[in-house]
């Protein structure tokens, strides 16, 4: 039996929300106010709201966000920030950005960074951590808090898969200086283009990012520092405003289909831990499954469309062996890169294809 | 950056409507509807990020600027800051530019890493080609003119002197879609040009966007590769690099204006010019904008100079008409410029212009009544 189950599927969203969206974008485009408006800065209180902190900064994408975040704690040429190889390029890329090393620390078994390595990775140079909530897993917070606050470094959360995942009842973006999150069309809350935002409860950092963002203009005719342009876009942020609404129910429902998962397939692959302190969001429901590619390939077989992030960790990639990093650094992170697999998860997602895809890979082991 | 401490920024917009306004945004857009059934396909195709409507837009752009290549990016900014890092500018070199410019010119130099290195202008508000060579000196890489108000430079002596110091020239076109020097478009003139299509540019979208077009077929592969993460494929990172694309949505936006409404805007604004300088002409105070026959000038900005400008400005504004001032104080002078070591009097007719210059709305809304109107105005300010 074959079953058409793609990785993705934003046109089922897109169709039920269409008529509220094209309220908004009637708004929007007839308002000729399409920067810098009120639909921004509705949307930045709505995720202020989301995210417990006093403060949210649009940007134009999840890159610049934590790009910017590291500009205004001033991280720059000869720092080290400590963060994830096994994250989306852009984490690494945006340390390079601004002129600091992107210094590696290994991951746990859940995929996210390692306190312990990141302790051992500290050095004279050390500014910054970013720990990066993979797959809309909070990283163990606490004990980078204590490791920061003891060495006086900065907590640059990259929350870009992780838009109201919750650390001890406590929403991501609120956990360390500040918090950047990407609203691609692929993330959980997602726009029709790049974007990002970033949250934080300082209200000097906030300043200096408006700043930032914005060619460093105080005002029309003043310039207060030579900045950048990287603003979320009037349109964008208002479907973000009719989105966001949302956003809890359709959380609620990604950690559904992961539970469902986890009981159909805990006896055949390893399924992603349960911990009552976190609240997972499930940005990715991620696997580790023996005989991948083999799955891979029968899954895709019965219409299954799954999706491996990352084949290749960034300490592996070109650009991080010319950062001098070697295979066996990281261990945990290389030994997952052959074995894991993400399968379909979104809200829209049904039950029958759910079974679908569980019955497949029982199959495949039985 | 100084003590931000106490400084929370207002930065929304909220536009005070006139009679006479600069911002014409809502009557350009009146068809909106067509343009969202457009955008509303590429929706349901789920093609947002990179997607056909971004490749169609970038070759009819490409030729509309008469370059071979044109690739789309996130800001005008970003494709100026872009252009540098694909030619490899950076920590200690100098960029020529001039004084008298958006600060997004500066920004994107400074931000790259490199030094601006400011050159007078000339009464037509661009560049002095005659000043450029004593600026040119060892740590010299490019040079960056911009096409103030929609009117090229002087780009073969700049093109003349770049080859001779081994220099890149990157053109700040950005006001100038569609202005030719000669029989030349802005994008056919130096190793790049790079324009903005933010909401007040000739060749709009509805949100901030950009592109950069060349020639230089590995220039514009460089560009591809670093707009995108460095990202040869999903899984392949070449380089690290950024994120700067142009949104398909926008790129849709784009499309319709240019297949629809550039030449018009264009010719609109160019005929209301020509309308305000037979009008204005006779005013002793006034100086209207510099024409030269082998320059096709778009008029993104229609700029005169004026005698008590600050009283001008306060008299047509309480008249109900939306001047403005573009801008008041040349970059050499901003605060952010505090450590480039420049001060008053080094950039005299930059100071000057600055000092002196009014912008008066000329887009395809005004009519010929609303320019009569502040001919008149301006007339009456100074009987």
């Amino acid at each position: 039996m074959k079953m058409k189950i793609p990785f993705v599927n934003l046109k089922t969203q897109y169709e039920n929300l269409r008529k509220e969206l094209t309220d908004s974008f009637e708004a929007v485009a007839s308002s000729g106010m399409y920067i810098l408006g009120n639909q921004l800065k509705k949307f930045e209180n709505e995720i202020s709201n989301l995210c417990e902190t006093k403060y949210a900064v649009g940007v134009a994408n999840g890159t610049d966000a934590l790009f910017l975040s590291l500009k205004v704690l001033d991280v720059g040429e000869n720092d080290e920030v400590i963060t994830a190889p096994n994250s989306f390029i852009a984490t690494a890329g945006a340390i390079i950005a601004t002129g600091a090393k992107p210094v590696f620390a290994d991951i746990r078994e859940d995929f996210n960074i390692s306190p312990e390595s990141i302790e051992a990775k500290i050095s004279s140079k050390t500014k910054a951590i970013i720990p990066v909530h993979f797959t809309g897993r909070p990283a163990c917070m606490d004990e980078i808090r204590e490791i920061a606050d003891s060495k006086r470094l900065y907590i640059v959360e990259d929350a870009a898969q992780a838009i109201g995942a919750k650390y001890k009842s406590k929403p991501v973006g609120a956990l360390g200086h500040l918090g950047c999150f990407s609203l691609h069309p692929l993330k959980n809350l997602h726009l029709y283009g790049d974007g990002g935002i970033i949250t934080t409860n300082h209200k000097e950092l906030y300043s200096r990012l408006c700043l930032l963002r914005n060619h460093g203009l105080i005002n029309r005719d003043e310039c207060a520092t030579w900045g950048y342009n990287s603003r979320l876009d009037e349109l964008q942020a208002a479907f973000g405003i009719k989105k966001i609404k949302y956003i809890k129910a359709w959380n609620q429902r990604y950690r559904e289909i992961a539970q469902m998962y986890n009981k159909g397939l805990k006896d055949f692959v390893t399924c992603p831990a349960d911990n009552s302190e976190l609240e997972c969001v499930f940005h990715n429901y991620m696997i580790i499954a023996e005989q991948r590619d083999k799955l891979i390939e029968f899954l895709t077989e019965k219409g299954i469309e799954t999706k491996i992030h990352y084949p290749i960790p960034i300490h592996l990639q070109k650009v991080g062996l010319e950062l001098g990093y070697k295979k066996g650094d990281f261990p945990v992170a290389e030994e997952i890169c052959d074995k894991m697999v993400s399968l379909p998860i979104y809200p829209e997602l049904t039950n029958d294809q759910i079974e679908f895809v569980v019955d497949g890979i029982k199959e495949f082991y039985q | 950056m100084g003590n931000l401490k106490n400084y929370l920024p207002d930065q929304y917009d909220n536009t005070d409507l006139k009679e006479i306004n600069h911002n014409y945004l809502i009557e350009q857009f009146s068809d909106y509807r067509e343009i969202f059934g457009k955008i509303e396909q590429v929706v349901r195709k789920g093609d947002y990020t990179l997607g056909r409507a971004v490749d169609e837009f970038e070759k009819k752009f490409a030729e509309v600027t008469g370059a071979q290549f044109a690739i789309g990016v996130g800001s005008g900014t970003d494709a100026l800051f872009l252009s540098l890092k694909a030619l490899g500018i950076g920590k200690g070199d100098e960029v020529i530019t001039t004084p008298y410019t958006f600060y997004a010119t500066i920004g994107a130099i400074v931000t790259a890493g490199a030094t601006p290195v400011f050159v007078d202008i000339g009464e037509d508000y661009n560049i002095d080609t005659k000043k450029i060579e004593a600026a040119i000196g060892p740590q010299t890489k490019a040079i960056l003119p911009v096409h103030w108000s929609g009117k090229i430079c002087e780009m073969p002596r700049i093109d003349e002197l770049a080859k001779q110091h081994g220099l890149h020239v990157i053109g700040d076109a950005c006001h100038a879609i569609l202005a030719k020097y000669n029989n030349y478009y802005a994008g056919s003139l130096g190793t790049v040009a790079c324009f903005s299509l933010h909401p007040l540019k000739n060749l709009n979208v509805w949100g901030d966007g950009g592109l950069v077009v060349t020639n230089n077929q590995e220039v514009a592969n460089r560009l591809k590769l670093i707009r995108n993460h460095g990202l040869a494929d999903r899984d392949t990172c070449r380089e690290f690099a950024y994120n700067s694309r142009l949104d398909t949505i926008q790129a849709v936006v784009g499309m319709h204006i240019l297949d629809n409404k550039l030449e018009y805007i264009t010719e609109q604004r160019i005929n209301n010019s020509l309308f305000l300088d037979e009008g204005l002409r006779g005013i002793t105070q006034i100086r209207v904008p510099i024409r030269e026959p082998n320059i096709k000038q778009v008029f993104h900005i229609y700029m005169i100079l004026c005698e008590q400008r600050d009283k001008l400005l306060d008299y047509l504004q309480s008249n109900s008409i939306d001047a403005k001032v573009h801008y008041p104080v040349p970059m050499h002078l901003q605060p952010a410029a505090n450590n480039l070591g420049y001060q008053k009097g080094d950039f005299p007719v930059a100071e000057k212009t600055a000092e002196m210059a009014l912008s008066l709305p000329v887009h395809e809304h005004i009519s010929k009544e609303d320019l009569s109107k502040m001919i008149d105005a301006i007339k009456g300010f100074y009987r």
